[in-house]
């Protein structure tokens, strides 16, 4: 197993404003607690049955939502592999979890630049995780439970339980870009 | 004339899906070795060694290397001296992906039609180019890619005297737009020449060399190794981070071209980069 060296912030959800104002672009952080999976078509039928007076099947509060579809889960596993897929996709539902409170996104790659505007006037986080390396990332994941739509099999609404899940803050609540960040080597790491 | 089963297309094929979505070719392993000595910010060396450590969880636990086990592509080339016995080359590719995604416990991810369809619940079907050769071989070249990776798929209609210096600064640009959201660091592969369409098939194909492989024409080996370290240069990185790795190879396959036309095709995969090629 993969020995640390750097220096990672551990973080709790739901989120609160304190966790999110610490983050800056380019902090390593370990996740802990619930996380709420959800791609495109979860992210219709989620918006689409809210519109049609149904309660969200989660409290959106602090909440960290995870773009990802996970592969079956064999006998034996927590679940199957479970690497982020790319967030630009859900650029267009960002906005309306937001409004309901959730904190904090998780993905890959870079995002439409209105991504980075809400994410300052909500106080939002967008993270990364490292796409395709989803086998690596199921030994941080200690529980699962499908919440709705069972129906859209790898993109049902499922909410997992982490532990040390490795993240990267992309953007920050300040407008802060690690994708545009020319010299990354040198960023200081947040403590506290 | 030769004969070769239907039962042993699909048991090797399926065999080489369950391989491919679960391990890695020693070349991969070797560039991003490689990758973990040259990227110099922690947060690339983070997603490298992230990375690395991914090969052997998938190894040891038998879980895909990535969750997005793709829409299956195969180019077969087939012999006009060769009789498959038992079913078509199509069904017997179709049954060794329903197989090896049943079995490999890995994600379906194709839907009946792009509007109106459900899930086909087995991946199935794959996107199958033919070829008819002379002889009594058969090869079938499989690529798994995931949608991520294809989603920056570009053709770029380009003038007919433009050089390969505009061809590149066509590559450069598209990359420098969208790689960060395709997982890199890429392989790259750009089809010049022919049509449209077939400038897209040819930028698929070059995708089916293995690893290490040089183009046969030095002018365009060149070519291959220029781009690729202009492409290194744009900065991305693995993941988009930033960093001097944002593809792993650059391949180019060429074809004659229609004097008022310049098609360049371009399809990169991610750094899971999985092609095989199976022959009889």
């Amino acid at each position: 197993m993969k020995v640390r060296t750097q220096e990672w912030l551990t973080i709790e959800t739901p989120l609160g404003l304190d966790e999110v104002k610490i983050l800056r672009a380019g902090n390593l952080v370990l996740l802990n607690g619930e996380v709420y999976l959800a791609r495109d078509a979860t992210h219709k039928r989620l918006i689409a049955d809210f519109n049609s007076n149904h309660a969200l099947p989660f409290n959106p509060e602090g909440a960290v939502i995870y773009y990802a579809g996970p592969s079956p889960t064999p006998p034996g596993e927590v679940i199957g592999s479970i690497g982020p897929t790319t967030s630009r996709r859900m650029d267009r539902y960002l906005e309306f979890f937001l409004q309901l409170g959730v904190r904090a996104t998780i993905g890959k790659g870079s995002r439409e630049n209105k991504v980075k505007e809400l994410l300052k006037n909500y106080l939002g986080i967008y993270f990364i995780a490292c796409g395709g390396a989803a086998a690596y990332l199921t030994r941080f994941v200690v529980q699962k439970e499908v919440l709705a739509y069972p129906e859209l099999g790898a993109q049902a609404l499922v909410r997992i339980w982490v532990k040390d899940f490795p993240l990267i803050v992309a953007y920050d609540a300040y407008g802060g870009d690690l994708f545009e960040q020319d010299e990354i080597s040198n960023h200081k790491v947040v403590t506290g | 004339m030769k004969v070769v089963i239907w039962d042993d297309i699909v048991q090797a094929v399926k065999t080489a899906l369950l391989e491919l979505n679960t391990t890695v070719p020693p070349e991969l392993r070797q560039h991003m070795l490689r990758l973990l000595t040259e990227e110099e910010n922690e947060i690339s060396k983070e997603m490298v060694s992230e990375i690395l450590e991914n090969y052997e969880v998938a190894q040891e636990k038998k879980l895909p290397l990535c969750q997005d086990t793709g829409m299956v592509m195969a180019e077969v080339r087939v012999g006009d001296q060769l009789l498959v016995e038992g079913g078509t080359i199509r069904s017997g590719l179709d049954e060794a992906i329903r197989l090896a995604y049943r079995e490999g416990y890995f994600r379906k991810s194709i839907v009946s039609d792009p509007f109106w369809g459900k899930n086909t619940e087995d991946n199935t079907p794959g996107v199958y180019f033919f070829d008819l050769m002379a002889g009594d071989s058969l090869e079938i070249s499989l690529l798994v890619k995931g949608g991520g990776c294809d989603n920056i798929t570009a053709l770029g209609m380009l003038n007919p005297g433009d050089g390969p210096e505009e061809v590149e600064k066509y590559v450069l640009n598209e990359l420098e737009k969208k790689a960060a959201r395709a997982c890199p660091p890429l392989v790259v592969g750009v089809g010049i020449g022919g049509n449209g369409a077939y400038a897209l098939y040819l930028a698929s194909h070059a995708l089916a060399r293995p690893l290490g492989q040089v183009n046969a024409d030095r002018r365009y080996r060149e070519l291959e190794e220029k781009w690729k370290q202009d492409i290194n240069a744009l900065g991305i990185g693995p993941q988009g981070v930033g960093g001097k790795n944002t593809c792993l190879e650059v391949r180019i396959e060429s074809y004659p071209c229609h004097i008022a036309s310049l098609p360049v095709g371009l399809v990169s995969s991610c750094h899971v980069f999985r092609q095989k090629t199976l022959k009889w």
